[in-house]
């Protein structure tokens, strides 16, 4: 395996990891919050959310912006 | 009541029992203080010196309102009712939901498809992409759209399962960066996610696909 599959395959791991977890969460929501319930958590605060969103506006102007 | 509230009054509470008025200075600095305004601030200044300097100007504006917000919290936390962030809509009838969300996905596709017809790094995506960041930033500014139940007991202690996802996550692309020859210069052996998208972002039916996802994205967190 060279090193560019090596990498691509760890971000492929980590996408695996997290829709697993999101799986596990509807079979056992009583004992593992969601990925909604785990921003809600987050953004319950006006810190945590106007953080959370400027990560997002960040996303879009790393990609598209000057 | 925001965090720095919540921290204001534990400290004027624990030394002396009771509210005590602070000064402008001492508010300004427990503003400044706030690790989000730190972290935000830090992004700020690695965007500008790598090149991106709108990035880094709207980074920092975003981090000083923080800090004012938090000083002005600290102020004034004893002084009025700050049940927080109450929710600004009650609950909606099904087909007005119908309707608003038929709207919302109409205009998402349309932005999507306007804005992803410019190439990239160019003044109208860049007018685009801000004008919207900027919109739901001030929109969560204001508080949750709707209420949501509190996270508690078991679920509240295994959140260190996403954060792991996520630090897995960052660390990988990370240590992908550190490996290019130079921080603007893409690895074909070590490529990161800005690397691994170029190809699709250069054509207009992939530009019009990442931006339908970076606003379903904004959508599903405006609504947390």
């Amino acid at each position: 395996m060279s090193s560019r599959e090596l990498t691509i395959a760890g971000y492929l791991a980590v996408l695996a990891a997290g829709v697993v977890l999101q799986l596990a969460t509807l079979r056992m929501p009583e004992r593992l919050p969601s990925l909604g319930r785990v921003f809600t958590h987050v953004m319950r605060t006006r810190t945590g959310r106007v953080g959370v969103l400027v990560a997002w506006a960040w996303l879009g102007l790393h990609f598209f912006a000057k | 009541m925001t965090e720095a509230a919540h921290e204001a009054g534990d400290d004027q509470l624990a030394t002396t029992g009771h509210p005590v008025a602070i000064t402008p200075g001492q508010a300004a600095l427990s503003g400044l203080r706030h690790p989000l305004v730190g972290i935000l601030l830090l992004i700020g200044l690695c965007s500008a010196i790598s090149g991106k300097p709108l990035d880094g100007a709207l980074m920092a504006t975003v981090a000083l309102l923080l800090a004012w917000d938090a000083a002005r919290a600290r102020q004034r936390y004893w002084s009025e009712d700050q049940t927080a962030h109450p929710t600004r809509t009650g609950p909606r009838r099904r087909p007005a939901r119908l309707v608003a969300a038929t709207a919302g996905v109409a205009a998402a596709a349309a932005y999507a498809t306007i804005v992803g017809g410019f190439s990239r790094y160019s003044w109208p995506v860049t007018v685009g992409v801000v004008a919207l960041g900027c919109l739901m930033v001030a929109i969560g500014w204001q508080g949750p759209v709707r209420s949501r139940p509190v996270l508690t007991g078991r679920p509240l202690r295994r959140v260190w399962l996403w954060a792991l996802v996520l630090v897995a996550g960052g660390g990988w692309e990370l240590s992908s960066l550190l490996q290019q020859p130079h921080l603007t210069t893409d690895s074909y052996a070590h490529p990161t996610i800005s690397a691994l998208s170029d190809p699709v972002l250069a054509s207009h039916p992939g530009r019009t696909v990442f931006l339908g996802g970076w606003l379903a994205l904004g959508w599903f967190l405006a609504g947390r």
